[in-house]
């Protein structure tokens, strides 16, 4: 049973595109070159607009959905949603397979070709279990990004979500709501990079009607494996993890969050 | 930007739609027993041991915390309780790990085995390396003069050493990083105030940033403070700049300046300030000199006269002025560091200086403040006299006001080249990189030709050390034993910071204290050196009884000094004791005690001024070829206004030629209309001509290749905005 909804809570108009917290998280994580966890996106600025041109930059990362396509699209059951509300990739069922990569419509999943997995970020559990922030919001310079669990009302996240419930955002692409998990306080920009997630057919029929113990089964089948482990060895190493195929504008959400049933339970410090 | 549809829907249909109620159906956890993935496993905790320290990856030595796993630096975090740095770490300071274990870095002795910069090593024991040191020292002594040899150490917490030695040995050629950076901003706060100030941005109303770039190029606690400001406080951010810098991105305003007519924008906000008597009038007559005269000299400076020189219309330049004025004494113009841009530099820097004084921001919340105490104390020491030695530096006289322990990079350079008055022929170089940084590159390759022996100590092969005779490796911050150094966080604090290894040294890394030390001894200097770095620390925690003690536990020790009125009853260290909008020793000096505006050299018809800037990547010239920061920049481009480069047949991305009187490089051009039609832009510290710097060697275009060598008039920084290129489309070949 869900215990915790750990999220984060980012006050966009505080970035400034320095990106410490891309490095910070390839360090914190090992990505290897090319790769990266997290990011800032741009909007474009108006340079008709007199002395206001201005440029909004958005951090992201994996926003840990509540409705997670890629964990639909994992054969193996390696991507899952833990009882903290954090998706997360066991490397050790992941067979490389990249069903998952596509079906993602924020792109923050890659295949990382050393582990020869996907990958993606999991709110440094390592670092939460040393009493740390995930390395990212430890080290960003003007405290742009907010994490905690959102089911606590004590949590600062949950706080800041509290706070500013009338105008917090998500981004969402129309055609595969997969209700993220990451608040952006009032307006953000830009809205119109995610795109429709991808399913294997396959995998679609299979997760609309099967329960997911049959879907574990029918993936760590011998012929499932074998079909799979096939696919990553051709697969080479993926040099790209940007796909850019957008699918009409995105959605802004205001809504009053409040998260989940609010089963006020005790969760990890911060 | 197209503008999602912004939903206001109901919370029951939000929940509906985000599937929060029928979470626990979706989350596709499996029940396999021994395959299944542990939901609720927990992780373990890294085993590392934490150490503090203080970043070096550029001048600000942020608080950091280094996760040190079996004898390895695994991660390096902020050191929460470091205020200065507001607990944080930017891109630079998260990649440290990277320039410790850089397969780049130098690691034993090194010494010239072909022709000077051909780039031929040979490698050669300490022991040897340091006699050499000490014999070639001696020789060049013997020969010209202890003054006969130069040195030059950049911004490090032990450069001090450097010029310790240098005094004892001799020589009163010393030269630091700043004569290329903000001598000029200095000295005019200086002569306006008596001190440099520190900006209290974090209490600020209303900034206005001339040509800084504080969201960019990132001092602490400036820069995040600034944003707490803005975000928290409503704070208003106004940036006049030729460029599009992610400072002007996130500004109120954002005014593209002609390049080099600063002066004449605020001479004009003078003008408004006064004439309209915005200023506080008790204030200003208590604490500044000169008001009647500057009131005279500036009525000339109208904002319609202004308007045509910066571009920026009068009736933005007359709103800003008054906004100024009411939000005073808790607005700024905001001093800035790098000021090394015009021949006047430190002239326009005075109307800055003055133009704060008219808000009487002086030592008041919001504007600028003085220096508070740390309490660190100095090690004195009594150096030797030499008789043969000439009167003085190399570089002296030929500026009136320059400061003695920094000179002037590019006059000593000059006078080295034309070995007058007298000859220089030995240079000694710590952890700064004048091939990277210093204009006119071709004069400082014909400096290093003309040495009979160069020692160069760094951790990679520079450009600069690639001219060298003698490289040796130095230890990275994360390996050394460093002296306290005193430091202030505008109101947020001041404190003491130092550096204890955190791992052992790598390779036969030594640091450069241990260097000369070494040489000292050899050289009969030894009493000068007879300490130890923790002997030394002693000495300057002698009046801190406390400070080791919370340096163990916290990382940081915090003076509880005073902050603001340290001004109160207290004499300003000038002529009139006041804070002196007409300054009395320019005029005895023959220097116009009042800022008097010449306008910019015009921009050749198809040419374009080129202009230095930071981003929050790299330092100089010293962080573009770690791994970690190479791959968020490989290369350097040139900033290209559409138009500009409609006329040229310029495309975006396509390959350049860039050209000015001193140099030319090839780099891709960036079309942007973040910069001015009359002006382009690059990056400092690529086109690396050092193989050693495996990343960026030959990648992107040298800036200091291209940039002519004025100085500013009075202080003798360099100029570095006066240099204008021409582009060309380079046909692939």
């Amino acid at each position: 049973m869900r215990k915790a909804q750990y999220a984060m809570v980012i006050d966009s108009a505080k970035c400034i595109d320095c990106k410490a917290c891309v490095v910070s998280c390839k360090v914190a994580n090992g990505t290897p070159e090319g790769f990266s966890r997290n990011w800032i996106k741009a909007s474009e600025p108006d340079f008709a607009a007199g002395a206001k041109p201005r440029t909004h930059f958005q951090p992201g990362a994996c926003m840990h959905c509540e409705a997670p396509i890629c964990v639909d699209a994992c054969p193996t059951g390696a991507t899952y949603k833990n009882a903290d509300g954090i998706v997360m990739i066991d490397e050790t069922l992941c067979i490389g397979c990249g069903n998952c990569i596509p079906a993602c419509p924020y792109g923050a999943r890659f295949r990382n070709p050393q582990k020869r997995t996907a990958d993606k970020c999991n709110y440094c559990p390592e670092r939460r279990a040393a009493g740390l922030l995930p390395a990212c919001v430890d080290t960003c310079p003007t405290k742009a990004r907010v994490f905690g669990d959102i089911m606590n009302p004590e949590s600062d996240a949950a706080r800041l979500l509290e706070q500013h419930k009338d105008h917090v955002v998500q981004v969402i692409n129309q055609k595969s709501n997969t209700a993220p998990h990451m608040y952006y306080l009032a307006s953000t920009a830009p809205v119109d990079w995610t795109h429709e997630a991808v399913m294997p057919a396959s995998m679609a029929t299979m997760t609309g009607v099967v329960d997911p113990v049959v879907k574990t089964l029918v993936g760590l089948s011998g012929l499932g494996v074998l079909v799979m482990l096939g696919r990553q060895l051709l697969s080479g190493h993926d040099s790209s993890h940007d796909s850019s195929h957008d699918s009409g504008p995105d959605v802004h959400t205001g809504s009053d969050v409040q998260a989940g049933q609010a089963h006020k339970q005790q969760t990890d410090k911060e | 930007m197209s503008e999602g549809r912004e939903l206001k829907i109901s919370r029951r249909s939000f929940f509906k739609a985000t599937g929060l109620a029928a979470a626990a159906s979706l989350s596709g956890g499996t029940v396999l027993g021994g395959l299944a993935p542990q939901a609720c496993a927990a992780v373990a905790a890294p085993e590392w041991e934490s150490h503090f320290s203080a970043c070096d990856m550029c001048f600000n030595k942020c608080g950091l915390v280094a996760r040190v796993q079996q004898g390895r630096v695994v991660k390096l975090d902020p050191n929460p309780k470091f205020s200065k740095s507001r607990g944080m770490l930017c891109a630079r300071g998260n990649a440290g790990v990277a320039q410790l274990y850089d397969p780049d870095r130098l690691k034993y002795p090194l010494l010239r085995a072909g022709k000077r910069g051909e780039g031929k090593w040979k490698r050669i024991p300490w022991d040897e390396a340091l006699a050499m040191t000490a014999e070639k020292m001696q020789e060049i002594r013997t020969k010209y003069t202890p003054c006969g040899y130069l040195f030059s150490a950049g911004a490090d917490m032990q450069s001090a050493f450097v010029s310790r030695f240098a005094e004892v040995f001799g020589s009163f050629n010393v030269t630091s990083h700043e004569s290329l950076c903000l001598i000029s901003n200095n000295r005019a706060y200086l002569d306006t105030f008596g001190e440099v100030p520190f900006a209290d941005v974090i209490n600020s109303k209303y900034v206005l940033m001339v040509g800084a770039n504080r969201f960019e190029a990132l001092v602490t606690p400036d820069s995040m403070d600034l944003m707490t400001a803005m975000r928290e406080k409503g704070c208003k951010l106004v940036v006049l700049d030729p460029r599009y810098t992610k400072t002007a991105a996130l500004a109120d305003e954002w005014h593209p300046i002609r390049p080099g007519t600063d002066m004449a924008f605020m001479l004009a906000v003078i003008n408004v300030i006064i004439s309209e008597k915005l200023y506080d009038a008790e204030w200003m007559a208590e604490k500044t000199f000169g008001l009647d005269q500057l009131a005279g000299h500036v009525s000339q400076y109208t904002p319609a006269w202004a308007a045509a020189e910066c571009g920026i219309p009068a009736d933005d330049i007359v709103r800003i002025a008054r906004e100024m004025a009411a939000a005073a004494p808790q607005s700024m113009i905001y001093p800035g560091r790098r000021t090394s841009d015009y021949e006047d530099s430190t002239q326009i820097r005075r109307s800055f200086a003055i133009a704060n004084a008219l808000l009487a921001n002086w030592d008041r919340p919001g504007g600028l403040l003085a220096a508070r105490a740390v309490g660190l104390k100095g090690v004195p020491y009594d150096p030797p006299w030499y008789d043969d030695n000439p009167p003085d530096r190399v570089d002296a006289g030929l500026v009136p006001m320059m400061f003695e322990h920094e000179g002037s990079f590019v006059l000593t350079r000059d006078a080295v080249l034309k070995g007058e008055p007298y000859p220089l022929k030995g240079w000694f170089v710590y952890k700064t990189n004048p091939m990277a940084t210093a204009p006119n590159r071709a004069k400082t390759i014909a400096m290093a030709e003309q040495m009979d022996f160069t020692v160069v100590v760094d951790i990679a092969m520079t450009d600069t050390a690639h001219m060298a005779d003698l490289v040796l490796p130095a230890p990275s911050y994360l390996e050394r034993l460093d002296p306290a150094s005193g430091l202030q966080g505008s109101s947020a604090c001041a404190c003491v910071v130092v550096r204890d290894p955190v791992v052992n040294a790598l390779y036969e890394s030594r640091p450069v204290f241990d260097i000369l030390k070494d040489v000292a001894g050899r050289l009969d200097l030894g009493e000068y050196f007879d300490f130890t770095i923790e002997e030394y620390r002693t000495r300057q925690f002698a009046e801190l009884p406390d400070a080791m003690e919370a340096l163990r536990r916290d990382g940081v020790y915090y003076n509880p000094s005073k902050v603001y009125g340290l001004y109160e009853g207290k004499a300003h260290k000038t002529l009139s004791q006041k804070i002196e909008l007409f300054n009395q020793r320019y005029a005895d000096m023959g220097l116009d005690p009042m800022p008097v505006y010449t306008a910019p050299a015009k921009v050749p018809n198809n040419q374009f001024r080129l202009v230095v800037g930071r981003n929050a990547y790299f330092t100089h010239g010293s962080t573009q070829n770690n791994a970690l920061l190479h791959e968020l920049m490989p290369e350097n481009t040139l900033w290209l206004h559409p138009d500009a480069a409609q006329t040229l047949g310029i495309a975006d991305g396509e390959l350049v030629e860039v050209a000015s009187s001193v140099g030319r490089g090839e780099l891709k051009a960036s079309l942007t209309k973040g910069i001015r039609t009359d002006t382009v832009y690059m990056l400092t510290g690529f086109g690396a001509i050092s193989p050693g710097l495996t990343r960026i060697h030959n990648v992107g275009a040298s800036i200091s290749a291209l940039l002519d060598d004025k100085v500013d008039a009075i202080s003798g920084n360099a100029a570095l905005h006066t240099t204008f290129v021409t582009v060309t489309r380079k046909v692939a070949s």
